[in-house]
């Protein structure tokens, strides 16, 4: 049918563009923040200025583990957990928040989740999450609510309430957008669950890793995102996924610099910084 | 060819219900009864193949066949089934590969959990012929396999004594629900969606049943009494259902999976449910048979030919739910999808009978 129609010529599969990101010849100029700044710990190519990459918010049960001197227990949730190519994912956060948290053991689950929240997959989640007994969820959420075309609203009080429970049985949350990819970027539902992760993240208190920005803002950097997706798709599969390693690792280690001095009033309830930029790029 | 019964009529309308609720978020879903409920579609799906294999197994007369006979005819029903489940694997990657290509796509790829083939193609394929690697949606038929693989030993065992098969068999679901034993995928962290190890139990009983039932009267004039018991318990369904209540699963006792209600396990209260649905509804049949012939009989044509119709429904609704996503939805969109989807179904069952038909030598009268 329409097939070009909701995805003009703009080929630029997000991870395509992040390889061709990390080309020296692109000057460096065009950053519009010095990104490396607070974000020592993010390698060159996966660098995103902070307000675009996350919200951070108090993680209570990390850092009680943290106290303890116990290893952290976190369970990863979506994206594919199949061996090979996609398997780097769960190692890569692991050495990323190992370097990031030095002489900390971060012990890491990796488990997919098809099928939408909004119906049947926030139950399995519950599952997932009793039988793992983590300290800490990191939950890429939104994609399959989305390409399902679920209601938006539906899929934000299905996720609102599975993170409300998860974090009533005090276990933090961190929540993962959808990637951004130029093919939807234009789509008024994606973009609608997108946001409604935003808002559930807002509204529990519970740090976000904003990776449609983040994606978004290094595919922005380069326009040479033509090409032809599968074979660009899995060989960049790789670098997307370190970057999203290294992202969620930067606003874990930053929500537990907020966590740290509770009685710091008011550090970070987690809606001042989400009034940033949150546009729906075209 | 069969006449219109009851168990093909109800396994038509369970085909239709897994068709809807295959679409997730399209309009109808939320008409099909599965939503007002514990247990849904799946389980009166396998509950009524445990019942055709107590159908299939005997003879007109009532007379058992020779046990070789069933067993050969099981394995032959198996072959079938593995067959069918690895053109529809094929089919649907295929479909979601094309749509990513067509569409100039990538999330497309990671639908259903078949990102993991694309980025693992050498041990998934190895998992898609074991079975132990399965897309979302896609759950049903290997756990179909796996039941009538294994139905021969309850068919064996119940020769001697159908109580001893039932024992057998929930022994071996109540230690899975203790120890939480399941079927791992692989590739990829996680266990089956549907646990053959508990969920052998709807089939056995299914198949117990159908045996006492055509053995005495007691069965059906127990059914009769329990009537009520078995509204109470839908009405009951529905309100938790409508009301969204269900136990947490992290505050139940142990062993948690004798209390909650999840799915992949058929714990109790799911197949307490489905008793009751099928106290309830057992009756509805002989009233509607004479009042909606057309609809009994198109039904009952898809239940006759469950195995193509199910396979056919898995392929449309993914295509369906390609179609929704691409036109983006909306009540004319699920209307033609859901439409179209029940013509394609329609077609399937006539088109195999036409077939099996065309292939006897002489033409029937």
């Amino acid at each position: 049918m329409s097939a070009a129609r909701s995805c003009p010529f703009l080929r630029a599969s997000i991870l395509a563009a992040l390889i061709l990101a990390t080309s020296p010849s692109l000057p460096r100029a065009e950053q519009p923040a010095d990104p490396g700044a607070g974000e020592p710990s993010l390698s060159q190519e996966c660098r995103v200025p902070g307000a675009q990459l996350y919200t951070a918010a108090k993680l209570g049960a990390v850092r009680a583990a943290l106290a303890e001197k116990r290893p952290i227990k976190l369970l990863a949730i979506g994206g594919s957990a199949a061996p090979g190519a996609s398997a780097s994912y769960p190692a890569k956060l692991e050495a990323a928040l190992e370097r990031a948290l030095p002489k900390v053991d971060v012990v890491i689950d990796h488990r997919g989740l098809p099928g939408e929240i909004a119906s049947g997959a926030a139950e399995r989640l519950r599952t997932m999450v009793v039988e793992a007994e983590p300290d800490l969820v990191v939950w890429q959420v939104g994609t399959h609510d989305a390409i399902a075309r679920v209601d938006a609203e539906a899929f934000e009080n299905s996720l609102s309430e599975a993170v409300a429970w998860i974090r009533s049985h005090g276990i933090d949350v961190v929540l993962v957008d959808p990637i951004y990819t130029a093919s939807m970027a234009a789509d008024a539902d994606y973009n609608r669950i997108v946001d409604a992760v935003r808002t559930v993240a807002t509204q529990q208190q519970v740090p976000l890793v904003r990776r449609y920005e983040a994606l978004h803002y290094l595919s922005s950097r380069t326009d040479r995102g033509e090409g032809h997706i599968l074979g660009r798709q899995f060989r960049l599969n790789d670098l997307g996924l370190r970057c999203m390693a290294e992202h969620v690792a930067l606003t874990i280690v930053t929500s537990l610099g907020r966590t740290e001095t509770p009685t710091e009033p008011k550090v970070a309830p987690a809606s001042p910084p989400l009034t940033g930029t949150q546009r729906a790029p075209g | 060819m069969r006449d219109p019964n009851a168990i093909d009529f109800w396994r038509g309308f369970a085909l239709i219900t897994i068709f809807i609720n295959h679409i997730p978020g399209n309009t109808f879903e939320r008409y099909t009864f599965s939503q007002y409920g514990i247990s849904d579609a799946a389980e009166l799906f396998v509950f009524l193949a445990g019942w055709s294999i107590g159908i299939a197994t005997r003879g007109r007369d009532g007379v058992p066949e020779p046990p070789l006979k069933s067993v050969v005819r099981l394995l032959n029903r198996t072959v079938e089934v593995y067959r069918a489940q690895l053109v529809v694997m094929l089919l649907a990657l295929a479909i979601i590969a094309g749509a990513a290509l067509l569409l100039d796509n990538p999330l497309i790829l990671e639908w259903h959990n078949a990102g993991g083939f694309f980025a693992d193609p050498i041990q998934s394929v190895c998992g898609m012929a074991l079975l132990t690697y399965q897309l979302g949606y896609f759950n049903i038929l290997p756990l179909y396999v796996l039941l009538i693989g294994v139905a021969p030993v309850f068919v064996l065992v119940g020769r001697f004594s159908l109580l001893a098969a039932l024992t057998l068999s929930g022994g071996l679901y109540l230690a899975s629900l203790v120890f939480e034993w399941n079927v791992p995928s692989w590739p990829g962290e996680g266990d089956w969606y549907f646990d053959p190890l508990c969920w052998q139990l709807l089939l056995v009983l299914g198949f117990v049943l159908q045996r006492w039932n055509g053995r005495s009267d007691v069965l059906r004039r127990w059914a009769r009494r329990l009537f009520p018991a078995g509204i109470v318990i839908v009405v009951a369904g529905i309100v938790l259902a409508v009301t969204e209540i269900r136990p947490d699963p992290m505050l139940v006792p142990e062993p948690r999976l004798l209390f909650t209600f999840e799915k992949t396990y058929l714990t109790p209260a799911r197949l307490v449910h489905f008793l009751g649905v099928l106290l309830a509804f057992a009756p509805v049949y002989a009233l509607l048979a004479p009042r909606i012939g057309r609809i009994v009989g198109f039904l009952t044509q898809l239940g006759r030919n469950s195995l193509a119709v199910f396979s056919m429904g898995s392929i449309l609704s993914l295509v369906g739910q390609l179609v929704r996503f691409q036109t983006g939805g909306g009540l004319l969109i699920d209307m033609l999808v859901a439409g179209s989807g029940l013509i394609g179904l329609g077609f399937t069952a006539w088109f195999v009978e036409w077939r099996t038909r065309s292939k006897t030598p002489r033409p029937r009268p």
